[in-house]
């Protein structure tokens, strides 16, 4: 698959905002982020909904006629693009309601901020799901059909939101070692989910050129594509990246999204370096580039069969 | 909504249909308005297939093109290229005023400025009236694919130039010509296979068109029913790939191929004896006289008849009396003393040589033994084992009553991979030799000829010689010798025609030697003209061999300064190539925009069941300042006073070309178009001319279909009731029945001139003694093309062949957005294992070399090419800034044409003028005769073809092509959803 | 109603009829016009509803070329549906035919990710998804003549390779090829069910063959035949 710029931005900054506001709001509910003032969580809500509006703004960048974008919520019932949309947008207002009682509150968590506060996390948790069954509910691409889908978004949302919000707690000037703690867990369960995903793409199992034909005996190969140059099926679906590339940016997935991260977190438990908790993010946040762009660019559409792919 | 639609029934055919349609599917918007639309039945020209089209209009725009139901060609289908029409309307490409040369530049260099019509037809005319009232063989007319050659070879005899000839010579003129010699008829537009009762049939060289629609139908019929269809074809692509069984010959090998078969139908005894007796001159005696001027020909009586051997009576007689018991083998005396031996005693004592063994041709054609023979074993169970016979009263050319016709249901078909090699005449004649051996030409189920075909053997019509002033010719340019005294030459033996037709080195050029016309004149060899004009001919691109040369030729200059060809006239409706090299260029209509005749004088669209043939008719109004060149040549012939086209004052007799069309006859009451003659129009085929006959013709949907009684379906060439009334209606001359030459009188002519022996003109130089000895044997025979023979296998081990795809006809259609889209550069094409086993890889670049030159390549490998065979698609290569394409085109940056490897003589050798690399007896062009070494390039060199050439200039008034299309005649009528369903829908 | 094509493989000569067509009946359709890209450039392009490819089975000499034009399957589980979050794209209840409304349609692409077949594809110059519409603006347009109710892509297949009908009916044609020619569908695997179903090729026994009577040797053969008359 085409790896859309717009759309790596959108699902990278809309997973961690949303994983940080989610993490934020539910060490809240669970009696606050443990050393951090309510402004610093007001801050990391804040910094969640900016990431997660902005990753929402670049996603209608890939729509080819946005201008009927806001029908988008109309059919709920079966699409989960649709589905994402409608929690995204519910997402606002629970979390502006919430936010204002932080802001009115401060640490105080009045009962309609706890139902708002509540919901919101929901609404974000959702969304990322929905995010991730967007790909996973498709038949066509082989890589992308498996609730380790949506599995692998929640967890990489909520583990870059949780380096995030060390980030903020530390920024804030409280104490991140619960939050890092927690932030450590995360990046391991979802380091290990990623390398069962990449295991389990490790080989073909879709459909092939054979039942693609409805020829089943014999060697296929494709003479003439029927077109000269690339049809929109080319532009969209042909992204091939050479295994080398795949490699070294699987390399960098693990060294930045998971390794040195994790070590960052482990070295600012044991030193309180405060840089590092502000570095982490930023190299959290350039793992995760790669982890989407492959993502994508591993994606083999089965389309491609027809275009000579033995399997995808 | 639900329970109307459900009202909506489906026919078989699965058209809806409803009892009350106009009520149930008003649910939907009406997307059409066929009020606003117009539909006209006219021709398509997108090949040269002439299918029935009807053209919806909307707003002097194309709705929309489909092939029309009620046409004999097509029955409403159509390819891809005419159902692309609507692009070849848009091409940004179409000429839009006459042009002149800009003074004071060079040829070639495409510097133009426009003209009037009134200018460019006076400076034309005045030219030609000069040429004409001093040498009118000065004046050379050669046109490309056209479909009116009977009207420009007529006004070419009007003016009085022999130098007249369509492309046939560098298509398909083998193919016609072997035929016409042999059967009286051929492949293609002489003859179908019996699509509907054929239960075998063999594929012969043929690409994916010729022809395009009819042969598609064809093939799908005979699926359908069960025949086994067998492709002879280097190359497995459009019609091979359906094929039950795929033949990957050896490129030129075919003939042996054909040979063997015979071999093999001998040798079992599988052939059909009765209809050699009958129907072709097996029986005839032939004089055994080594040495002599009788040598080889047909023993013959006081009336100059065949004589046969009569068994029953033992006495030799008139091979055309009816019911004689013809000897069929054996040597016999005849009453002079002189030996002679039937014809089939030859053929028998030829094939039945081991040199026509499965195991000898195996190792000529690349293929097995086993397969040779058993594919000739299916033909011969389907032809004896599997009769067909159609019940019907017929009488043979004696009066004789039968009362079936018995079909022997094995059919061919071949074209140029045939035809279009050096020894192509004489495959043809042994692909006729095996359809006859079997029984199949002109019966149910086998090869059937189409009006006006059959015709004698050969047609009696000789080749004009003569030229003077002001004088029409006697003849018409191109005609049929029978002997070497019917070549155009003079007395010295020296050709008379500028593309040296009809002389020693291509005696039987029945469709003059086009590709020979530029470099001749630019040689004044045999001399000088001073005019070319040539009509739908790319001349300077893909049709001509030798490409680059012959640009360089147009642009060569004598030792004063000028151009040695003084005038090049260019007619086109593109901005090919060639129009880049004219002096004046005459911007001819698009097929939507003229009206044509597509006549039985000319290349007939028959059916074996009905005489056909069609009109174009106008459906759109040109835009720019054009002229269909049909009018234009009406026009000339007028002010030049042609004496066919001026009256008894020397006014011009016609008002335009439909005129010429209604009024012209070639003989009392027939004409151009044969349907609805007589003054009120109830006569067809021959009658009176018809004032009313155009519009007869828009009525009937743009063409005429006389269907044949049912008992002049078959065995034309000895049906009685077919040959008189054949005779009547001007198809043929005489009643005489047809007898299939299986030994070429004709041929044995010519050889005996080469041996010295004929009486009459003898070729005055060893070469053509030689050629004439060696190839024209008077029975099929297989020979090494002769490229090949000249070259070194070892250096040059590859065949190159080209290929046209199915949606591609030659250059017409590189300028064709929505054609392009799915071809837009070629590849060379060559065996998946073979390339491996060189170090070739797919989608590398490879250097192509012959013994004339090189080009530079991207290669693709495939498992459907023969191992010794590399091929590429035909004419995709353009000069970069040609047919409306940017300069940075596909076509012209990666795509490439063969045509610089293939010289237009034949490698030198010691002691021996040029010759030309064409079929020595007819001429036609050897373009599949290359052979070919390929080296990989250096990684420094892919990624562009060579050789390159300068980008042709805009011409004036030429806007830049637009970077997007977005063609509609009106705007779309959405459908839409409704928010309800939207919302309620699981 | 279920309307679809069957495409029989055995006679597609890969000739693209059928693409032609339907570019040039549905430029001027109801999803029209089908925008072209570089038409006379460097990379010519454009939207297609139906595209034809060609294949090789097998390897030299045993190889064959198969000639697979795809298109629209209107499939019944048509994922390209319920991925729309629009409500553009949609099947007609009627008779099953796939459609995008181009006036809901926003452009996201994600009907052709979920579509197996290539069916779908993007106009760039207004953003919204195009596709086969079976001829939706000609099938019941009574104005035709009634044979002329076809979809352009079959009615100028020259091969027949193309036919429409009914699949709800059992004595359409389509259904009785499918029946007698062991009808398939592509990539059944994932599930779609498409409604358009491919013929795969005939299998054709070997030919038979006569051994007429050989003898001995050619000679032998040769002089068998002297004396031997035919009458005239």
């Amino acid at each position: 698959m085409h790896p859309a710029l717009s759309v790596i931005f959108f699902t990278v900054a809309s997973g961690a905002g949303f994983g940080l506001v989610m993490l934020t709001i539910s060490l809240h509910l669970l009696g606050g982020v443990p050393g951090m003032e309510s402004s610093g969580t007001l801050a990391a809500i804040l910094v969640g909904v900016v990431l997660a509006t902005l990753g929402l703004l670049a996603s209608t960048l890939h729509l080819a006629n946005p201008k009927n974008a806001w029908r988008a919520f109309f059919r709920f019932r079966t699409s989960w693009l649709s589905r994402e949309a409608v929690f995204s947008v519910l997402f606002y207002p629970c979390v502006m309601l919430y936010a204002l009682g932080l802001w009115l509150f401060g640490g105080e968590l009045a009962w309609w901020s706890a139902i708002a506060g509540t919901l919101a996390m929901l609404l974000a948790l959702a969304t990322v799901f929905t995010t991730g069954m967007i790909y996973a509910s498709l038949r066509t691409i082989p890589q992308w059909n498996s609730p380790l889908v949506p599995a692998n978004y929640l967890l990489l949302g909520l583990a870059s939101g949780a380096v995030l919000l060390t980030a903020l707690t530390v920024a804030f000037g409280g104490s991140a070692e619960t939050v890092a703690t927690m932030a450590l867990v995360l990046l391991v369960i979802a380091g290990i989910a990623k390398g069962v995903y990449y295991f389990w793409i490790g080989k073909p199992q879709g459909p092939t050129i054979n039942t693609a034909l409805g020829i089943t005996r014999s060697r296929i190969r494709m003479l003439e594509p029927g077109q000269s140059s690339d049809s929109f099926l080319n532009r969209e679906f042909s992204f091939q990246a050479a295994a080398e590339r795949i490699l070294q940016l699987r390399l960098i997935v693990y060294v930045c999204g998971f390794i040195l991260p994790f070590l960052m977190l482990v070295v600012l438990l044991r030193t309180d370096a405060a840089i590092l908790a502000l570095l982490a993010p930023l190299v959290v946040i350039g793992g995760l580039l790669a982890e989407r762009w492959l993502f994508f660019a591993e994606a083999r559409h089965v389309v491609n069969l027809y275009y000579g792919r033995q399997q995808c | 909504m639900k329970n109307k639609v459900l009202q909506m029934l489906f026919t078989p055919n699965g058209a809806v249909s409803s009892t009350e349609a106009a009520s149930t599917t008003r649910e939907l918007p009406y997307f059409e308005d066929h009020s606003a639309q117009e539909k006209r039945h006219t021709t398509c020209y997108m090949c040269a297939c002439r299918c029935g089209i009807e053209v919806t209009v909307e707003a002097n725009q194309v709705r929309f093109i489909r092939g029309n139901p009620d046409h004999p060609i097509n029955k409403g289908v159509l390819c891809a290229k005419g159902n692309a029409g609507i692009m070849k309307q848009m091409s940004p490409a179409k000429l839009r005023n006459p042009l002149m040369r800009k003074p004071g530049t060079e040829r070639g260099d495409g510097e133009f400025v426009e003209v009037s019509w009134d200018e460019a037809l006076d400076v034309l005319t005045e030219r030609l009236r000069e040429i004409r009232a001093t040498d009118p063989k000065k004046l050379a007319f050669f046109t490309g694919r056209d479909q009116m050659q009977a009207l420009t070879g007529l006004w070419a005899q009007q003016f009085g130039t022999i130098n007249w000839a369509a492309h046939g010579g560098f298509c398909s003129v083998n193919m016609a010509a072997a035929g016409l010699y042999s059967i009286g008829q051929s492949f293609w537009e002489f003859g179908d296979p019996d699509w509907d009762r054929a239960k075998y049939f063999m594929l012969w060289g043929v690409a994916e068109d010729h022809a395009s629609n009819p042969i598609k139908i064809g093939i799908e019929k005979l699926k359908r029913r069960g025949a086994k269809f067998v492709a002879v074809n280097p190359v497995r692509t459009g019609y091979q790939a359906v094929a039950d069984e795929w033949v990957p010959i050896r490129p030129g090998t075919d003939g042996m191929l054909a040979l063997s078969m015979c071999h093999v139908l001998l040798s079992r005894d599988l052939v059909d004896w009765d209809y050699l007796g009958r129907y072709t001159n097996a029986p005839f005696l032939v004089i055994d006289n080594p040495g002599q001027a009788d040598d080889g020909l047909i023993a013959r009586d006081e009336a100059g008849k065949p004589l046969v051997w009569d068994t029953g009576q033992g006495v030799f007689v008139n091979g055309m009396t009816p019911g004689v018991e013809a000897a069929m083998v054996g040597e016999h005396t005849l009453p002079d003393g002189r030996r002679a031996r039937t014809v089939m005693t030859l053929i028998a004592e030829k094939y039945l040589d081991e040199q026509y063994s499965p195991a000898k041709a195996a190792e000529v054609c690349g293929l097995s033994a086993d397969t040779i023979e058993r594919l000739a074993l299916e033909m011969a169970h389907v032809a004896f084992r599997e009769t067909i016979e159609i019940e019907c009263e017929w009488t043979d050319w004696a009066g004789r009553k039968h009362d079936r016709f018995i079909g022997r249901p094995v059919a061919m078909h071949a074209m140029r991979g045939i035809s279009a090699h050096s020894n192509g005449f004489q495959t043809c004649r042994a692909l006729h030799l095996l359809q006859v051996f079997l029984g199949t030409i002109d019966v149910p189920g086998g090869h059937r000829a189409k009006a006006p075909f059959p015709r004698h053997t050969p047609p009696p019509v000789k080749p004009a010689r003569e030229t003077a002033p002001n004088t029409p010719l006697t003849a018409p340019p191109l005609g049929f010798p029978t002997s070497p005294d019917d070549l155009v030459i003079d007395d010295q033996g020296r050709p008379l025609r500028i593309d040296k037709a009809y002389s020693w080195e291509a005696p039987l050029a029945n469709h003059g030697l086009m590709h020979m016309v530029i470099t001749n004149a630019v040689n004044s060899d045999p001399y000088p003209i001073d005019t070319l004009i040539l009509f739908m001919a790319n001349m300077a691109w893909n049709s001509t061999m030798n490409t680059n040369s012959v640009q360089d030729m147009l642009r060569a200059k004598d030792a004063n300064g000028d151009y040695k060809l003084p005038f090049l006239v260019v007619v086109d409706a593109f901005h090919s190539e060639t129009v880049n090299f004219a002096d004046l260029v005459l911007p001819d209509t698009t097929y939507l925009e003229r009206h044509d005749a597509i006549s039985m004088l000319d290349r007939p669209i028959s059916e074996p069941d009905s005489p056909c043939d069609a009109v174009r008719v106008p459906v759109l109004a040109p835009d720019r300042n054009v002229r269909p060149w049909q009018e234009v040549m009406v026009d000339l012939a007028g002010r030049l006073g042609f004496p066919a086209f001026v009256d008894e004052q020397g006014q011009p007799k016609y008002r335009g070309y439909t005129d010429f069309i209604t009024r012209w006859e070639k003989a009392p009451g027939i004409g151009f178009l044969a349907g609805w003659r007589g003054e009120d129009g109830t006569q067809h085929l021959r009658g009176a001319p018809n004032p009313q006959q155009w519009k007869k013709y828009k009525e009937n949907g743009g063409f005429f279909q006389y269907h044949l009684p049912k008992h002049m379906r078959f065995y034309r060439f000895a049906n009685r009731d077919y040959l008189e009334w054949a005779k009547e209606v001007g198809f043929n001359p005489s009643s005489e029945p047809i007898v299939m030459e299986l030994y070429s009188e004709v041929l044995q002519k010519f050889r005996l001139a080469g041996q010295g022996l004929y009486d009459g003109p003898l070729p005055p130089e060893t070469v053509d003694r030689e050629r004439l000895v060696q190839y024209f044997d008077p029975l099929p025979q297989y020979y090494v093309p002769l490229e090949e023979q000249r070259v070194e296998r070892e250096r040059y081990p590859f065949h190159a062949i080209n290929q046209r795809p199915m949606h591609m006809y030659h250059s017409w259609d590189s300028q064709n957005a929505w054609l392009r889209q799915i071809t837009a550069e070629n590849f060379l094409f060559m065996n998946r294992g073979r390339g491996e086993r060189l170090g070739i890889e797919d989608k590398s670049w490879v250097w192509v070399e012959s013994h004339h030159g090189r080009i530079r390549v991207q290669v693709k490998l495939m498992e459907g090419c023969q191992e010794d065979t590399v091929w590429t698609w035909n004419a995709i290569g353009k000069q970069s800034g040609a047919w409306g394409l940017s300069a940075d085109a596909p076509e012209s940056q990666r795509g490439f044409l063969m045509n610089h490897l293939i010289s237009e003589l034949l490698p030198a050798a010691d002691d021996e003028r040029r010759l030309t690399n064409s079929d020595p007896v007819t001429g036609q062009a050897a373009w599949y005769d290359l052979q070919v070494s390929i080296t990989p390039a250096e990684p420094d060199e892919a990624g562009s073809s060579w050789p390159h050439f300068a980008t042709v200039k805009p011409l004036p008034g030429a806007t830049s092509p637009p970077d997007q299309l977005r063609y509609q005649t009106h705007e779309a009528v959405p459908l839409h959803r409704s928010l309800l369903d939207i919302f309620k829908r699981r | 109603m279920k309307l679809g094509l069957v495409i029989d493989t055995d006679t597609c000569v890969g000739c693209h009829a059928c693409v032609v067509a339907c570019k040039q009946w549905n430029t001027s359709g109801t999803l029209g016009p089908l925008t072209d890209y570089q038409p006379y450039g460097k990379e010519p392009s454009g939207v297609a509803f139906n595209r034809v490819r060609t294949y090789e089975v097998d390897t030299y000499p045993n190889n064959k070329t198969i000639n697979m034009p795809v298109s629209c399957m209107h499939c019944e589980t048509a994922d390209c549906v319920t991925v729309c979050p629009t409500g553009a794209s949609f099947k007609r209840e009627e008779d099953g035919i796939v459609l995008v409304d181009q006036d809901k349609c926003m452009g996201c692409n994600l009907c052709a990710w979920a579509c197996p077949y290539g069916a779908r594809e993007l106009d760039e110059a207004v953003g919204t998804m195009k596709k086969c519409t079976l001829c939706v603006d000609r099938i019941y347009d009574e104005l035709l003549p009634e044979a002329d109710r076809q979809p352009a892509c079959v009615l100028t297949c020259p091969t027949s390779a193309r036919v429409f009908g009914d699949f709800d009916d059992p004595d359409s044609e389509v259904s009785r090829l499918v029946r007698e020619r062991n009808g398939y569908q592509p990539m059944s695997e994932l599930g779609y069910n498409p409604v358009n179903h491919y013929l795969p090729t005939r299998h054709k026994p070997h030919a038979e063959t006569t051994p007429g009577t050989p003898l001995p040797s050619l000679t032998e053969r040769f002089k068998s035949w002297i004396g031997k008359s035919v009458s005239r």
